[in-house]
């Protein structure tokens, strides 16, 4: 098993595993923390916290995936909550957010005049879904992240976030809900 | 919500039964009495629509491109090794092949030292150090052009022996010295970068301290802002803190190359 090689030292095994999970690591850091140097260093983070504990993880009481999304999100929170008393503390880090916190998200989104060429638009649109997704509290940002991005099922994503399946449920149907409720206003006649 | 009846099921229901009929594993009575509280309830009507519209902007958004050199910086963080750039390093070493001529020469007994410091991921430090040794030779008046005209008669070797000796033992104080400064130097990045203990083997694991106590309790989002920031595994074996005693604090440091 991979793992155990890794433990006993293997430095193959290592790279095999980083190669296998940097790129979904790097998605759920992207679209929770909202910017790519952030998901960078998280992503970095994510795979030292793993490597110093790996001899830790403990098979028979899950899949590898989900013991490594675990350390992701733990980091995540972590992130959050700096991050949130850094923008209390910190002024210098103010002025971006405070320009996105000052323009209500559907007028940045109609900002974007709709060019001709359907690819750019379409990536676009990814970017207000983006956008809007940060904008979504950070409990249902996480699930809904972790079920329509990361197609994990809700078991998984009950033992990632420590909360019930119902819960699970619950918080995704309003993440997608409060989702739709930041869009649909500037979509609505497009789609 | 108002979770009242509608079509023989309550919003509540209503709402749990959700995710399972846009994953469409919700059939037959219970499919019928759901489409029905949706057209009739004015709550969950509109929810239902929301959440639909929620998942498909969900879905489409696609997976973004990891940055290019994301698993070389990993990889170099975690195991301090980067293969392909050490690999190039050691490629580029000849230019020093006189040096390490002297240096044979000069004692035996620096060899261990030497062997630390030639290793690659030293190669950085160990040209810091060949500068700095360059500079202070030239200093001493020696130039690589003075060994090779020395003269080999026994009494001008003799001459010349005692006359460099002074000289050699300065040099060795020197060297000694930069040395010391690696030494330290490594010692203190080997506290700093995560690369170097390796992957924790799991008798060492109970007596680590720079691990974390498994985190049992939830996480949540809205903990205090004064909590130190806790590294650790959550599947962890769990280690005990007494309540009133500081738990350990694990400082991480990233760093991006541009490879
Ligand atoms: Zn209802």
């Amino acid at each position: 098993m991979l793992v155990r090689r890794c433990v006993a030292g293997d430095a193959a095994a290592w790279e095999e595993i980083v190669r296998t999970y940097n790129r979904r690591i790097y998605n759920i850091c992207y679209r929770f923390a909202g910017s790519a140097s952030d998901a960078e260093d998280l992503t970095q983070e994510v795979f030292i916290k793993m490597y110093r504990t790996l001899s830790s993880y403990d098979s028979s009481k899950g899949a590898f995936v989900t013991w490594v999304t675990t350390i992701t999100r733990n980091l995540l929170v972590d992130h959050f909550r700096k991050t949130k008393q850094d923008r209390l503390t910190d002024s210098i880090d103010a002025p971006v957010s405070a320009q996105e916190d000052a323009q209500p998200l559907s007028e940045q989104i109609q900002d974007q005049s709709a060019p001709p060429d359907q690819r750019v638009r379409s990536r676009e649109v990814g970017e207000s879904v983006h956008a809007a997704l940060s904008k979504l509290s950070p409990e249902l940002r996480e699930a809904v992240i972790l079920r329509d991005l990361q197609d994990f099922d809700y078991r998984e994503i009950a033992t990632v976030l420590k909360v019930p399946e119902g819960t699970v449920k619950s918080r995704i149907n309003r993440g997608r809900a409060e989702l739709a409720r930041l869009l649909q206003r500037t979509y609505r006649q497009v789609m | 919500m108002p979770d009242h009846t509608s079509n023989g099921m309550q919003c509540h229901e209503f709402d749990l039964l959700l995710t399972d009929m846009l994953d469409g594993v919700l059939g037959g009575a219970q499919l019928d009495a759901f489409q029905a509280h949706a057209r009739s309830c004015s709550v969950c009507g509109p929810l239902l629509a929301e959440v639909e519209a929620g998942r498909n902007w969900l879905k489409g958004l696609t997976e973004v491109e990891p940055p290019a050199g994301l698993v070389n910086n990993i990889l170099a963080s975690t195991t301090g090794v980067d293969s392909q750039r050490l690999r190039v390093n050691v490629a580029a070493q000849p230019q020093f092949s006189w040096w390490e001529r002297v240096q044979a020469w000069i004692s035996g007994a620096m060899q261990p030292v030497w062997a630390t410091v030639r290793q690659p991921r030293f190669a950085m430090s160990f040209g810091m150090a060949f500068f700095s040794l360059s500079v202070a030779l030239s200093m001493l008046g020696v130039k690589p052009a003075d060994l090779r005209q020395i003269s080999l008669r026994p009494a001008a070797i003799r001459h010349t022996f005692y006359n460099t000796q002074a000289r050699i033992v300065r040099y060795y104080d020197n060297i000694r010295l930069v040395y010391e400064l690696q030494a330290a130097a490594s010692k203190i990045r080997r506290n700093v970068r995560p690369a170097e203990p390796g992957p924790a083997k799991p008798k060492e694991h109970k007596n680590d301290t720079t691990e974390q106590p498994e985190q049992k309790q939830e996480r949540n989002y809205s903990q205090s802002d004064h909590q130190f920031l806790l590294a650790g595994a959550p599947l962890g074996p769990s280690v005990v803190y007494p309540l009133n005693q500081d738990l350990p604090v694990v400082s991480v440091t990233t760093y991006r190359r541009f490879v």
